[in-house]
């Protein structure tokens, strides 16, 4: 059995109460329910890090809550980031992983997760185990990237980064902390694979990419744009000209979901393997102004 | 001074004689057809049809349907009770089991409970509650540590609390009880942690357990050998949905829900009896009259746990006593209520995993949805294509109502340990890539199958549904509609925007001369009446 005593602050004055309280808590055995302070959080280490039977139940714990979003064997998904990489957008510590798990990253599809501090233990100790040390960097150039999301390839007309740019794509400022690479550069080979749900419900992501629909009015006015939202009895576009529009579906003539992203493919022909690779080098750069503030 | 103590005397005499008068008697939920004022039990009767006889709120004047009073609860989580209404009181649950009694007229709160539970429950889908169960002056409520409490319906007092399992081990209750004579029947949850499921029956007054009936049977048990080894011991097959009571045959009918691990077969080879079925309970002992089962073997998490809808039909020229169960694995069927005999089963959603059901009663199973190492794609999802939310038969069209979610899932089975108290699932879900789940309102003949109309919702929905004399059915969908439609041709007829998702099913009762519909969304219970 792991220890899960907890470790105790060390002021002077008040470390009467303190260690009795402390002492309380070991011998009753019970490990603190969640850490009251970052201060507190960071002195936190993972007491089952590196042992094998707790990395398995943090694998199978994984498999269960966190895989539909960071894929199997943590590499990433169609909405979370890869978490074998070693690379950690809001901490790096046992203790910071521990919390975003337990707490959930607010603005993100990062949710709290009802674990116990055990089980949060040991999806942390998984994790660790896939981790390499140090953390490999990717492949490409990401001024080349750049240069071609901000010139040539017309990606800027859509997408805004760090507040410059189009509006009817996803903002992609901090796009390289919610997504893996190889999704990354999957996107812009297939830009129509796995298309969000254009609704926005309570438990939904805002669509992160939504598909183009084109309606036609009673009086024969046709309007073509991606899906901001749509329930059963209306529905709300955005057109090319970066204008909102609002329709009720019954003062609608026709409305067609096209089934694709409003983003064109790019084959090897318009962007060549080592252009992707660029381009997914400086997407995966983009980690919004809070990352490089910590760092 | 003295008129004003006469005034109290008498009012006071007026209480006590009114208390001596059980709130509801059993009697009242056999003839609870009789009462369309009142909703007394879960299913609105004990046929579990949502079918009431008002018809003030009818076809031609819903349009002028409009809130008469909104009661926040200030919680979050889903809110999936269904309030019972009884003589002018409302009561109901919310998340982590509160519990409410509200003026029916006003919305003002009368009182209110709240369970002191454990922080940590292993509970797979929420913390929730689905309602009360009333008989006489008590109130039922199974909670999420695995208890059953009675409340005084006046007080919201405490009056008895019994542990039914432990919650620790993956034990817990999400299901709104059923009172059926002196007893009150409850059904577990936690198919999730690889529990041993049980209906369970407690005596109303006293909370002492008067029967268990074990949803895996034990070693030496008929059924036992379905299960590989000792696979039945952790074999899940939990009863979380309330089910129906037949009052002349004296059988309780209620839904089973999936083998654990959900969706890895590995180690439990078999049927896995009585896992994904109906089962037919003598409502006094408990004992099994008879069981049907859906899905064998599952390994999709197809729970049947939806509602057994009791209809007395004629068919082939008979009056039949029979049993409509529009099931999660896509499949609508029809049994004989009195003896389980296999009638009809058709699918009613799309369906990817069998061909058809045999005159047997069980699936031709397709080899395209066999596991595979990569994962496959199943229709209907895990979630199925339609779930715990209650279906409706309106007696008047003789149409039972669905809410139907199209959906498939990529499965990835992931064999996993079994550890107690801890998920054992084994097995991922992906929505597969350019899959588009929607959803729909059907409305089905129970007699064939056959899919009469159909409104369409641009999601999968979790709401229920309602049907009552006035012509109409009402549900609700995912982006916070809560929908009236014309019960024979399915026309919307009027919505109303509740701002959350709908996570349960409608009910209506009448005070002073006005009918009243009431839904629960986001933490709110909205109240519907006409608009003079």
């Amino acid at each position: 059995m792991a220890d899960h005593r907890r470790r105790c602050p060390q002021p002077a004055r008040i470390i009467v109460p303190l260690v009795a309280l402390c002492a309380a808590i070991a011998v009753a055995g019970i490990l603190p329910r969640r850490a009251a302070s970052i201060t507190e959080a960071q002195e936190l280490k993972n007491p089952l890090a590196g042992n094998p039977e707790e990395i398995q139940e943090g694998a199978f714990l994984f498999r269960s809550n966190c895989a539909l979003c960071h894929g199997l064997g943590a590499r990433g998904g169609s909405r979370g980031p890869d978490l074998s990489r070693g690379v950690w957008n809001h901490g790096s510590s046992d203790a910071d992983i521990f919390h975003t798990i337990l707490s959930g990253i607010p603005g993100t599809l990062m949710p709290a997760n009802d674990l116990t501090d055990l089980e949060a233990w040991e999806v942390v100790a998984y994790l660790r185990s896939l981790t390499r040390a140090p953390p490999i960097p990717i492949p490409g150039d990401r001024k080349a990237g750049e240069a071609i999301f901000q010139g040539d390839g017309n990606c800027w007309l859509c997408h805004m980064v760090n507040g410059k740019g189009g509006r009817v794509g996803p903002d992609l400022s901090s796009v390289g902390s919610r997504r893996s690479p190889d999704f990354l550069a999957d996107k812009i080979r297939n830009p129509n694979k796995n298309l969000a749900p254009a609704q926005m419900e309570p438990q939904k992501e805002w669509p992160y990419d939504a598909e183009a629909v084109t309606v036609v009015t009673h009086d024969g006015k046709t309007v073509r744009g991606v899906l901001r939202n749509e329930d059963t009895f209306s529905i709300q576009i955005m057109d090319l000209q970066e204008d909102l529009h609002s329709y009720l579906k019954k003062d609608l003539r026709d409305v067609t979901h096209e089934g694709k992203s409003l983003m064109p493919p790019s084959d090897q022909e318009i962007l060549s393997n080592v252009q992707l690779r660029d381009m997914v080098a400086y997407l995966d750069g983009l980690r919004g102004p809070t990352a490089e503030a910590k760092k | 001074m003295k008129l004003r103590f006469f005034l109290l005397a008498a009012s006071l005499a007026a209480l006590v004689s009114g208390s001596a008068r059980a709130q509801v008697a059993y009697d009242q939920i056999v003839h609870s057809s009789r009462q369309p004022e009142n909703w007394v039990t879960y299913g609105g009767d004990y046929s579990g049809s949502r079918y009431s006889q008002l018809q003030q709120v009818n076809t031609t004047n819903v349009s002028r349907l409009a809130p008469a009073w909104v009661f926040q609860t200030q919680l979050a989580g889903k809110f999936e009770t269904t309030p019972l209404v009884i003589n002018g009181i409302m009561y109901f649950t919310g998340p982590d089991d509160h519990g409410y009694a509200l003026d029916a007229r006003t919305g003002r709160a009368i009182w209110r409970y709240e369970r002191n539970l454990p922080a940590k429950i292993p509970a797979c889908c929420g913390r929730v509650n689905r309602g009360f169960a009333a008989l006489g002056d008590l109130l039922f409520m199974a909670t999420l540590d695995a208890h059953v409490v009675a409340l005084d319906a006046k007080t919201g007092n405490l009056v008895w609390d019994v542990e039914a399992a432990d919650y620790k081990l993956g034990y817990t209750f999400t299901v709104a009880p059923l009172a059926v004579k002196d007893k009150v029947i409850v059904g577990i949850s936690g198919g999730e942690y690889g529990i041993r499921g049980f209906i369970d029956a407690y005596d109303a007054a006293t909370g002492k357990r008067a029967w268990r009936f074990y949803t895996v049977p034990g070693p030496h048990e008929a059924g036992n050998e379905t299960w590989a080894g000792d696979s039945w011991s952790r074999g899940g097959a939990p009863a979380w949905v309330t089910g129906t009571f037949d009052p002349n045959l004296n059988l309780i009918y209620w839904g089973t829900g999936n083998p654990a691990p959900s969706d890895d077969v590995s180690e439990r080879a078999g049927d896995n009896l009585y896992s994904n079925s109906v089962v037919a309970l003598d409502a006094d002992t408990g004992k099994l009259k008879w069981h049907f089962q859906f899905t064998p073997a599952d390994a999709h998490d197809w729970d049947a746990t939806e509602v057994p809808v009791l209809v007395d039909l004629n068919l082939d020229g008979r009056a039949r006593k029979l049993l409509a169960f529009a099931n999660r694995n896509g499949f609508f069927y029809l049994l004989d209520r009195a003896t389980g005999k296999f009638l009809l089963a058709k699918p009613y959603s799309r369906v990817t995993w069998a061909s058809e059901v045999g005159p047997d009663g069980r699936p031709r199973l397709l080899p395209a949805a066999a596991e595979s190492k990569d994962g496959t794609v199943v229709c209907p999802a895990a979630a199925g294509a339609t779930n715990w939310m209650s279906p409706s038969f309106s007696t008047q069209t003789g149409l039972l109502y669905v809410s139907v979610r199209e959906q498939c899932d990529l499965f990835v089975g992931i064999p996993q340990a079994f550890h107690p108290g801890h998920p054992y699932i084994g097995s991922v879900y992906f929505k597969p890539a350019d899959e588009r789940p929607w959803g729909a309102l059907r409305a089905l003949d129970p007699l064939t199958g056959q899919i009469k109309w159909e409104f369409k919702y641009v999601s999968a929905p979790w709401a229920g549904v309602l049907s009552t004399a006035g012509g109409l059915v009402f549900s609700g969908d995912m982006e916070g509609y809560f929908i009236a439609f014309d019960a024979r041709l399915g026309k919307e007829l009027w919505h109303f925007g509740t701002g959350a998702p709908v996570y349960t099913s409608p009910i209506t009762y009448a005070l002073d001369s006005k009918q009243y519909i009431v839904i629960t969304s986001g933490g709110a219970l909205f109240n519907f009446a006409l608009v003079q």
